[in-house]
């Protein structure tokens, strides 16, 4: 050690300023993506808190001289008619989202547990099967469903949609939770059984408490693909009343094109509750993704 | 505590026999090591009394019920893992009384059992740890404690101490054995490890391909192996193997080596080896009971040195005899040299002969 400082200074000096070099162009460009990323929905706040005339001016008041909270006392307000169409997006957003979630979560767990313990004839090719869904676009399976759903008698329900959802989510829900599963050890769940639990104690008491990061980020991920939703939405539903909040926005957005303040302030409330879920939950969320990449 | 019986117990698995046809009986309060090499069918042997995995055929006997269709919980049983297996949730107390909880055990006795469980085991300050917090030789106590707490008819244990550090393991090896002789428990004991099942079991197992090879306490599977696998397997270093050929001239049985050699055997030995209905006969002998001279004696074979290995205690030599390499010991002080010309003699009273062809040992009639 103390030769090589010795020896080659200049050499150890001049390497030091090259890895700076890198490392501060890894900072620019993250700053620089930071702002990309950061700066619409930063404008997308300020907007909203200004006057229907101010979000207009040009050049833009880069913060607004009289911030107002009308527009958002306005979609909150269920006395008048934009106030009733948000609160009912909002709701049936929330709805779709949450049953959505639930029921992918109740599929995906004994699903991924089974693909990940058991042995069965067809567990390669089913396992298989499921991801094979992921790997179209969407929008492929638009016409098809949509003609499926009306000969189910389900076009304009709720249940057109949370179906569809769970043909996306589950895959992913179910391949997630498989990496969670394959990581405890089998012999967690046969002391379980020795020391007295059923096979079903064993796996609720002992195997879905070490799963719960996993099945906090299947929950988080089926939420936030059944609430940022559009193209399904907006071809399964037409009635007014049963509109979720994407489709609804867009309409909001037609119908009052000048009216950005309270566009903006609908968009941000659309996105708060996938952001309060990400911040809290997002440590799960990263857990699970990484998950299984090596070996404990 | 109770007894154990296997009867023709069987597992395939498609066409593969994992365990074939064995039978053995474990007595109430005995140590048994099943012993044997990887895939063996050890491990499957004691899940299948575990009741982890469900057997093909045969009977699975605890106590005086017959267990073959019982769940895991209800065969009255605990088991020590490999990887210890401690729910990583929950604490060491915890550890110690999910088996009682799930007996549903009044909350004051699990107290009194968790806290007796862990002062015997001197792991009372361990009670609030998780797991990860705990060493390995912490971690194999707990599981161990997990086990006792319960007070079982029968402890099963797989391969508990492979997972600890060499010096960690002899001392938890004493520590088991203690334990086995203070709660008189029956103990069914699985391990590669030929060492540890000598030195803790009261019988032991030996195992080959899913076959019970031989059953019997370890000083008598020692002297006496059965067959040639065994005799190879128990013993560190590995008893050698001689491949000879016997043939009687004069009244007198012979065997000769590879290189021209000839032996004459005892009586006694000769008598085992004249119902052989092969030439082919195989020498066993250990390190211990072959001597080695630097000039041939009478009743000496001539060897070659291959490889000298010196321990401190003793020197191992291994030598090349008629294709086989022979293990001897020597004192430390008898400097050899390797391809050293030097002679063996066998102690014909402690030597074993194998039928060359079926492997199996030849028996004094």
């Amino acid at each position: 050690m103390s030769t090589i400082a010795g020896t080659a200074p200049r050499g150890q000096t001049r390497r030091r300023i090259r890895v700076d070099g890198w490392r501060w162009a890894g900072r620019i460009f993250l700053v620089f993506m930071l702002l990309y990323t950061a700066l619409p929905m930063i404008w997308m706040l300020i907007t909203s808190i200004k006057s229907g005339f101010a979000a207009m001016q040009f050049p833009p008041q880069w913060w607004p001289d009289e911030p107002t909270l009308a527009s958002y006392q306005k979609l909150l307000d269920p006395q008048n008619s934009v106030g009733q169409d948000f609160l009912r997006f909002f709701w049936n957003s929330l709805f779709v989202s949450t049953v959505t979630t639930i029921l992918s979560v109740i599929v995906a767990v004994p699903a991924a547990y089974a693909f990940s313990r058991f042995r069965f004839p067809g567990r390669n090719f089913l396992f298989f099967a499921v991801l094979l869904r992921n790997m179209f676009p969407a929008v492929i399976f638009l016409v098809p469903l949509f003609i499926l759903m009306r000969m189910l008698g389900l076009v304009n329900t709720h249940g057109s949609l949370i179906l569809t959802y769970l043909t996306f989510g589950l895959p992913l829900a179910i391949w997630l939770l498989k990496g969670f599963y394959d990581n405890i050890p089998v012999q967690l769940e046969q002391a379980a059984r020795i020391d007295g639990a059923t096979r079903f104690q064993a796996f609720i008491l002992i195997v879905m408490p070490l799963s719960t990061p996993g099945i906090i980020a299947t929950a988080i991920y089926s939420f936030i693909g059944a609430w940022n939703e559009y193209i399904y939405a907006y071809t399964f539903l037409s009635k007014n009343e049963q509109l979720t909040l994407p489709v609804g926005i867009q309409r909001f957005f037609s119908e009052n094109t000048t009216d950005f303040p309270g566009l903006m302030a609908a968009s941000f409330m659309m996105s708060v509750p996938v952001v309060v879920l990400f911040l809290v939950l997002q440590r799960y969320f990263v857990r699970a993704l990484t998950e299984g990449a090596v070996k404990h | 505590m109770a007894h154990v019986v296997l009867k023709d117990l069987v597992k395939t698995y498609g066409g593969f026999k994992a365990v074939n046809d064995v039978s053995l009986t474990v007595n109430d309060g005995e140590f048994v090591a099943l012993v044997g090499p990887s895939g063996c069918g050890k491990t499957t042997t004691l899940n299948l009394v575990a009741g982890l995995i469900p057997i093909t055929s045969g009977d699975i006997v605890i106590g005086d019920r017959v267990v073959n269709d019982l769940d895991p919980k209800d065969r009255d049983i605990a088991m020590v893992f490999q990887n210890y297996a401690l729910y990583p949730q929950k604490s060491v107390y915890k550890n110690l009384a999910f088996p009682l909880q799930m007996r549903k055990l009044p909350r004051d006795e699990i107290d009194k059992k968790v806290k007796e469980a862990a002062r015997v085991l001197d792991m009372t300050h361990l009670l609030e740890r998780k797991p990860r917090e705990l060493s390995g030789g912490q971690q194999q106590r707990v599981a161990l404690g997990r086990a006792l707490v319960r007070d079982p008819a029968v402890f099963l244990m797989d391969e508990p101490l492979s997972n600890l550090d060499a010096k960690l393991r002899v001392q938890m090896r004493s520590e088991i054995k203690r334990f086995h002789q203070d709660l008189k428990a029956t103990i069914v004991y699985v391990t590669h490890d030929q060492l540890e099942a000598v030195t803790m079991a009261d019988k032991m197992a030996v195992m080959n391909g899913g076959l019970l090879q031989q059953y019997d306490s370890p000083a008598q599977v020692f002297a006496h192996p059965v067959n040639m696998f065994v005799a190879s397997f128990i013993g560190s270093p590995a008893m050698s193997l001689i491949p000879l050929e016997a043939s009687t001239a004069n009244g007198n049985t012979v065997l000769t080596g590879a290189e021209g050699w000839s032996l004459e055997l005892s009586p006694r030995n000769a008598q085992k080896v004249a119902g052989a209905t092969t030439r082919k006969v195989v020498l066993g002998a250990r390190h211990s009971t072959i001597k080695l001279h630097k000039s041939a004696v009478a009743g000496s074979v001539p060897a070659r040195a291959y490889t000298v290995e010196p321990t401190g205690d003793v020197t191992f030599v291994q030598a090349l005899l008629s294709g086989a390499i022979v293990n001897v010991s020597v004192p430390p002080n008898i400097a050899i040299a390797p391809d050293e010309q030097i002679w063996l003699e066998f102690d014909q009273e402690r030597m074993h002969l194998f039928d060359g062809e079926t492997e199996m040992a030849f028996q004094a009639n």
